[in-house]
């Protein structure tokens, strides 16, 4: 049977798909499952996208075309003042140019990072903030202006960048090995874990530079909530599963850059350079970054598509969406360290002017917007979580009245 | 020949002559070297921004902001420019009288403890580092007012007070005591004196010293940080919103890591080099006007 499929998926498939699927086919053989499932592979590969999905990480994928926008609330200000992510900066850059041309409104937004941001918001001195990592309890506990509203606002991997002068991206690296790299434990790039996984690569004995943020930054969060499901060496390292994820950690090597910028630059000025960073920057300065294995098994490119499969089958969000979507699809194809951003406003708004403004600005980016995440890389939001966020946004008030009724 | 003519044992002295010359010599070397130094350190600087620059640097870039996407080319730092002026403008406006003030008082009225007191703060003032202004104000404005370019021209104006008041107290000292006694003599009053004798006299120097203010402050990004914050895509010329400024836009740019973004960088630094120069060169021209018009 599977020598009959095999043949069949291989001539409709890229190449890079084909090894995915014969990893599939192997893994539902073993499971016994094979004769139901190959068969409606073989008849849904045409008509049944949802089944097998189409080929990842090539090509353009349809915009969402959101259109369940709140209502224009009138009376907005014409400026709005943010600040926080770096990990967003590129896709709040270019949604806030579009919406000026668009909207007239001028939101302001500066890359001070996730921690900055949250602080700033606490310290009531911007209108929203921006972060990779939700605010826990005992930060809205810090904030001025009493309980925050978190609206994610769109998703992206965070990409495993290095610097190996000759070697082209698609390294492959499972949580393990780089919790090991991560933490010292693994010092030169020709060690025995590394080359495992690169059977047909020549890796150099250069040693591994790690590069870090030295920031409060969502993008670490995001990265060590993935070291910390995939890596007990890192775990231990770390001193345990709480002091090995957040904003900061206590990283035991490597050198820290500020901002997704910082660490990009240290990479690519340092030979043997290893760090971590949002899609976008990784793709808009040549970098070469590696695949990751996921949950399934699979090595998987960073992508807007994978990015979009790590979401895919989750339909039941917490109320409050304060959601870890890291490494939690079993998809084959998801790309496991994918993150979300969340936007930070106070639920209970003191001015009319600025509030209408920020519901109209974050309806705007949860529908047109996410049809703007292609030009720099980024992943709109799936229908079940961009739904539950124009909700969230009804929850934002002025003096205790709904913006939005 | 003198030597000679006196009947001095010329020959004698000869290897000392030589040893002296010779010292002499070797000294305006490492002199002549000094200076060969400092402006080729200058040059190189100026060149080497010039040739960074010019790639990006067209009349497009002096009136567009730049592009949604970082990674875009094109664009410019037209709201920088714009920024720069206005948040530098009235920090002028606060700093240049309030400095010139209190020089006045320095030096024409104060007398003993109080002014002594007053210059030794001053001193101080200068001396302070300006991200530690611009801490000052996020403490003392942004955190009830937020973020805004009037909080950048603040700070901005703390920086340029003490420079202010400084040049212009030199400068009056400068002024001849005779002047003074000669007004006082004629049946001026102590303010006719200031106001009509001392300041003119003066006001060259004082206006080569606001000026050098106004292109420092022109250059500072640290105190900027915590107070404009920035506002890198949008023209605003309101200065209670937040605004961008050149420094701000050099270095947001800078950091970014896009070469696109990098070369709008050194575009935007040589535009405040540009900027700083006509400042400068302003400064001299309206000293030697006013100078000539005195005379």
């Amino acid at each position: 049977m599977t020598v009959e499929i095999e043949p069949l998926l291989n001539r409709e498939r890229p190449f890079w798909r084909r090894r995915a699927s014969a990893q599939g086919a192997l893994t539902l053989l073993v499971g016994g499952s094979m004769l139901a499932a190959c068969g409606s592979g073989t008849t849904g590969a045409t008509s049944a996208p949802s089944a097998t999905p189409t080929p990842v990480c090539t090509g353009t994928t349809a915009n969402p075309g959101y259109s369940n926008g709140l209502a224009t609330v009138a009376g907005q200000a014409t400026t709005l003042s943010g600040a926080g992510s770096t990990f967003v900066a590129p896709m709040m850059s270019v949604w806030t140019k579009a919406y000026a041309t668009s909207n007239g409104v001028q939101v302001a937004y500066q890359a001070v990072g996730s921690g900055a941001g949250i602080a700033q918001l606490q310290a009531e001195t911007v209108d929203f903030g921006d972060s990779d990592a939700f605010m826990k309890d005992s930060d809205i506990a810090k904030a001025k202006g009493g309980p925050v509203v978190q609206i994610p606002l769109v998703q992206a991997p965070v990409v495993v960048v290095y610097n190996l002068p000759g070697i082209a991206s698609g390294l492959k690296f499972d949580g393990e090995t780089l919790g090991k790299m991560f933490s010292g434990a693994i010092t030169t790039w020709n060690d025995p874990a590394i080359k495992a996984l690169n059977p047909t690569i020549t890796l150099p004995s250069t040693p591994i530079a790690i590069a870090h943020r030295s920031d409060g930054s969502g993008t670490t969060a995001i990265f060590t909530d993935f070291l910390t499901q995939t890596s007990p060496a890192w775990v231990t390292a770390l001193g345990g599963s709480t002091t090995s994820v957040g904003k900061t950690v206590a990283w035991p090597v490597g050198i820290g850059g500020k901002g997704n910028d910082g660490v990009s630059a240290i990479v690519s000025q340092t030979a043997g350079g290893l760090g971590y960073v949002e899609l976008d920057y990784a793709i808009a300065q040549h970098q070469t970054y590696g695949d990751v294995k996921n949950k399934a098994g699979s090595f998987i490119e960073p992508c807007e598509q994978t990015a979009a499969a790590a979401t895919a089958g989750i339909t039941s969000y917490p109320p409050d969406l304060r959601v870890d979507i890291v490494n939690q699809s079993s998809n084959p194809q998801a790309y496991p360290i994918t993150g979300l951003t969340w936007a930070l406003v106070y639920q209970n708004q003191t001015k009319a002017a600025t509030a209408a403004a920020l519901v109209n600005f974050f309806s705007w980016v949860l529908t047109k917007g996410q049809d703007l995440t292609g030009s720099v890389n980024y992943t709109p939001l799936g229908a079940t979580l961009q739904a539950l966020c124009i909700a969230q946004l009804k929850k934002i008030t002025v003096n205790g009245t709904p913006v939005s009724p | 020949m003198t030597q000679l003519a006196l009947g001095t044992p010329g020959l004698r002295n000869r290897p000392a002559l030589r040893r002296r010359r010779a010292k002499s010599a070797l000294l305006v070397g490492l002199l002549i070297a000094a200076v060969v130094v400092a402006v080729g350190v200058l040059a190189w600087v100026l060149i080497y921004v010039a040739i960074q620059g010019a790639g990006a640097l067209n009349l497009g870039f002096l009136t567009n902001t730049p592009p949604g996407n970082p990674s875009a080319p094109g664009g410019g730092f037209y709201n920088g420019i714009v920024g720069s002026l206005i948040i530098v403008g009235i920090a002028a406006a606060i700093a240049i009288p309030l400095g010139i003030g209190a020089a006045i008082y320095l030096v024409e009225y104060g007398r003993g403890r109080l002014s002594s007191t007053i210059r030794f703060f001053n001193d101080v003032l200068i001396g302070i580092p300006t991200i530690v202004t611009g801490a000052f104000i996020y403490a003392i404005w942004v955190t009830r007012f937020g973020f805004s370019g009037f909080a950048g021209s603040l700070a901005l104006a703390i920086v340029m007070l003490p420079l202010v008041t400084r040049t212009t107290e030199e400068m009056l000292r400068l002024v001849p005591n005779e002047l003074r006694e000669g007004s006082l003599a004629l049946g001026a009053t102590r303010s006719q004196t200031v106001m009509r004798v001392c300041i003119p006299t003066a006001l060259p120097g004082i206006i080569t010293g606001a000026m050098l203010a106004i292109a420092r402050a022109m250059g500072e990004t640290a105190p900027l940080l915590l107070t404009t914050l920035g506002n890198d895509l949008f023209i605003e010329y309101n200065p209670a919103k937040r605004m961008s400024t050149l420094s701000l836009q050099i270095f947001d740019n800078a950091v970014t890591g896009f070469q696109e973004a990098q070369a709008r960088a050194w575009a935007g630094a040589l535009t405040l080099i540009a900027i700083v120069l006509i400042f400068t060169f302003a400064a001299r021209f309206f000293g030697r006007r006013v100078r000539t018009s005195n005379a």
